[in-house]
C-alpha cells in the first residue's frame, strides 16, 4: 500500500476538568518514575561495555598478510592511514634486503570509518570492537609500525567487569552483567 | 581608533555602523549563550517585545562543499554525514543516490530496505534529540532526559546495523556496507513497541501537559501561506497544513511500496510543530517494523548491486558469507564517474535536502551543492519571532528544532 497523507487535528478542549485531569497524569507519571525510576547509566571504569562483534573500533594490522598495494591509504577519507618504506631482510636470501611498504595509522585523525579494512584485499586490517584508549601525549597517537600490530589493552579491562546493553520491550535499555 | 570617530562620522574599519532607535534595547544571545546553538541572534527590544531578530549564523562552517570537490567520490560520505551528524543516513542517502544517478547503477531492493530502515532509525532518533532540546529550552528538562535516554535505544539498533552509533557510513553507490545482523529484527520489534508506549508517556508529561499546552498554544503561528511563501520545509511546513512530503512527492528507494502516513496538523504553532515530530515518530515506527518484516523474509539477494557482487573475488564473497560485510575492491579508492549532473532529494527528520552533483569525468566531483533543511527554516527567526515577546523565542527555536551545523555546512 502506498503512503497517504493524513490530517490531523489539535485536541484543544480547555476547560478546567480537562485541565485538572492532564495535571494530575502528568504528576501521576511523575510519582510513578520516581519510585521506579528508569536507569541506564554506565559506571565507567567500575563497569565497561562490551561491544557487539562488528562494533568498529581500533583498526589492528597483520604486517603477514599485508601486501603492500596502499589501497588502504588511498581511501582513507581523513588522510590518516600512511605508508612507510621499510628495508626487510627476508630470512632465505639475508644477503638481499628488500624495501617493502607498509602502512601506518595516526588516531589524531582517524575518524573510524572503517574504509581501510573494507578496502583491503587480503583482510590485514581487522577492527576491535572498542576504541577507549588512553595516550599519554598527542605523539603516541601516531602508531609505529610495531605498535599497530599489537592489540591494544583496554584501561577499563583490569578493574572494571563486562556489561552488554539490551533492547527491553519495558525498560528501554537494560545494562546486563557479562559472565 | 584615534581620529574620525563615531561623532565625526567616520567609519570603524571592519565595524558596521548602525543607528538604534530610543527606547530600544539590543541583546546579542549566543554564540556562546548555552541555549542559542552554534549561532548568534541579534535580538531588538522594545519592553519586552522584539521589534527584530536577526539569525546570524555561519559560527560552523565547515566549507563542506568545497572540501568534497578535492576528495575522491566515496570520500565526501564520511565527511557529509558531519553536516548532521545526529541525522547521517538521511543526509548523505541522496548523495549516493545523486551518484548512482550518475552511474547508471541501482542498489538491490534488500540494499533499498536496509537503508529505508536506518533512515527511520535515524529519524526518530533525530526527532527524539529534537523533543530533548525542545523540552530544556522551555524548561522541562524532565523531557530532556526521558528524550536523550530512549534515542540511545535507536543508537543501539543503528550500532547493531552498522557499527557505529552516528557515524554510519552506510550507503554507497550499488548498495549499503553490511548486511543486517541475526538479532537485529527482535531489538527492532523490541525497540518500537518500547517508544509506542513511552510515547503515551510523553503525551502525559510534555505535549499533553498544561503547562507545556499553555506555554506553546498560538506561539510562532505559521500560516499556510506565510509557510509557502517563507520556503520553510519539513515538519514545520506540515504543521501549517502544507501537505507536502519528499516521500511522498517523489518517492525514492522503497519509500512508495510502504504502507505509512504523513502527519499532517493546520495549526501551525509551537505545539502543532511538536505534535508533528510526536506523530512522525509513530509513522517511522510502523516504517522500521515494515522493513524488519521485510527482510526477514527476503534473505538471499545480496547488499549491493547483483552485477557488482558477481564480479567480487572469492575472499570477498567468503566475508560477506561470513560476517554480512561488504568490501570494496581497490579500484573503488580511484573509481571515475562518468561526466554529467545529478539531482536528487530526500526528507530528512528536519525537512527536504536537495543534492546537485555535477562530474567531469574525474575521480573527484567537480561540484557538489548541498541545500539543507535548516538553512531554509533558518528564516523563521527573522520573520515569525518579531512581535512575541523575548521569552517565546526558545519556544520557537526549539519547536522549529533549528541545527546550526546543518544550516551552515
Amino acid at each position: 500500500m502506498p503512503p497517504k497523507i493524513s490530517l490531523k487535528k489539535l485536541d484543544r478542549r480547555g476547560g478546567l476538568f480537562e485541565g485538572v485531569k492532564s495535571n494530575i497524569h502528568t504528576l501521576a507519571l511523575g510519582v510513578k518514575y520516581l519510585v521506579d525510576p528508569q536507569r541506564s547509566t554506565l559506571l565507567y571504569p567500575k563497569e565497561y561495555i562490551e561491544h557487539r562483534p562488528g562494533y568498529r573500533g581500533f583498526i589492528i594490522f597483520i604486517k603477514d598478510k599485508c601486501i603492500s598495494c596502499a589501497a588502504c591509504a588511498r581511501i582513507c577519507p581523513s588522510a590518516a592511514m600512511k605508508m612507510v618504506r621499510v628495508t626487510e631482510i627476508d630470512p632465505k636470501h639475508p644477503d638481499k634486503p628488500r624495501q617493502k611498504q607498509y602502512p601506518v595509522i595516526n588516531y589524531q585523525r582517524c575518524i573510524f570509518c572503517g574504509f581501510c579494512v573494507d578496502v583491503c584485499p587480503t583482510e590485514a586490517l581487522y577492527h576491535v570492537p572498542f576504541h577507549d584508549i588512553v595516550y599519554e601525549n598527542l605523539a603516541d597517537m601516531f602508531l609505529s609500525l610495531e605498535m599497530f600490530q599489537v592489540e591494544p589493552q583496554r584501561p577499563a579491562t583490569s578493574e572494571g567487569l563486562p556489561v552488554v546493553y539490551e533492547v527491553d520491550e519495558i525498560k528501554g535499555l537494560v545494562k546486563r552483567r557479562k559472565s | 581608533m584615534t581620529s574620525g570617530g563615531l561623532e565625526a562620522g567616520g567609519q570603524i574599519p571592519g565595524f558596521i555602523v548602525k543607528k538604534i532607535e530610543k527606547e530600544v534595547y539590543e541583546i546579542f544571545i549566543g554564540p556562546q549563550h548555552p541555549g542559542s546553538g552554534h549561532m548568534r541572534i541579534i535580538v531588538r527590544l522594545d519592553g519586552d517585545i522584539i521589534v527584530e531578530a536577526d539569525p546570524d549564523i555561519g559560527y560552523v562552517h565547515r566549507t563542506m562543499e568545497k572540501l568534497s570537490e578535492v576528495r575522491e567520490w566515496l570520500k565526501p560520505i564520511p565527511l557529509l554525514e558531519r553536516m548532521t551528524i545526529i541525522d547521517a543516513c538521511n543526509v548523505t542517502l541522496p548523495y549516493v543516490n545523486a551518484l548512482e544517478k550518475l552511474m547508471d547503477k541501482k542498489p538491490s531492493t534488500r540494499a533499498s530496505y536496509l537503508r529505508v530502515l536506518l533512515c527511520e532509525i535515524n529519524r526518530v532518533a533525530s526527532h527524539l534529540y529534537g523533543m530533548g532540546i525542545f523540552g530544556v529550552f522551555i524548561g522541562h528538562s524532565t523531557m530532556y532526559m526521558w528524550a536523550f535516554g530512549d534515542r540511545e535505544v535507536f543508537l543501539e539498533l543503528a550500532e547493531a546495523l552498522t557499527g557505529a552509533r552516528l557515524t554510519h557510513t552506510y550507503p554507497i553507490p550499488g548498495g549499503v556496507r553490511r548486511d543486517m545482523p541475526q538479532e537485529l529484527p527482535g531489538m527492532a520489534r523490541r525497540a518500537v513497541r518500547y517508544m509506542r508506549r513511552r510515547l503515551e508517556e510523553y503525551r502525559k508529561i510534555f505535549v499533553d501537559n498544561p503547562v507545556i499546552v499553555k506555554r506553546l498554544s498560538g506561539v510562532g503561528v505559521i500560516s499556510k501561506s506565510r509557510a509557502v511563501e517563507l520556503g520553510i520545509v519539513g515538519p514545520n511546513l506540515r504543521a501549517s497544513g502544507v501537505k507536502y512530503d519528499v516521500r511522498i512527492a517523489e518517492p525514492y528507494e522503497v519509500y512508495g511500496e510502504l504502507d505509512f502516513e504523513i502527519p499532517v496538523f493546520e495549526e501551525g504553532d509551537a505545539l502543532a510543530r511538536t505534535w508533528v515530530r510526536v506523530e512522525e515518530i509513530k509513522q517511522s515506527l510502523n516504517i522500521i517494523e515494515q522493513a524488519v518484516n521485510w527482510l526477514e523474509t527476503h534473505k538471499g539477494e545480496p547488499v549491493i548491486a547483483k552485477e557488482d557482487f558477481d564480479k567480487l573475488p572469492k575472499l570477498h564473497k567468503e566475508v560477506y558469507e561470513r560476517e554480512g560485510r561488504v568490501k570494496f575492491v581497490p579500484a573503488h579508492a580511484t573509481m571515475k564517474i562518468p561526466a554529467g549532473k545529478a539531482v536528487a532529494r530526500g526528507e530528512m527528520g528536519r525537512g527536504e535536502i536537495f543534492y546537485y552533483v555535477e562530474s567531469d569525468g574525474g575521480i573527484t566531483p567537480y561540484r557538489v551543492r548541498v541545500v539543507t533543511p535548516s538553512a531554509r527554516n533558518a528564516i523563521v527567526f527573522k520573520h515569525v519571532v518579531p512581535g512575541h515577546t523575548l521569552m517565546d523565542l526558545p519556544a520557537i527555536y526549539g519547536s522549529i528544532d533549528y541545527f546550526p551545523p546543518e544550516s551552515d555546512r
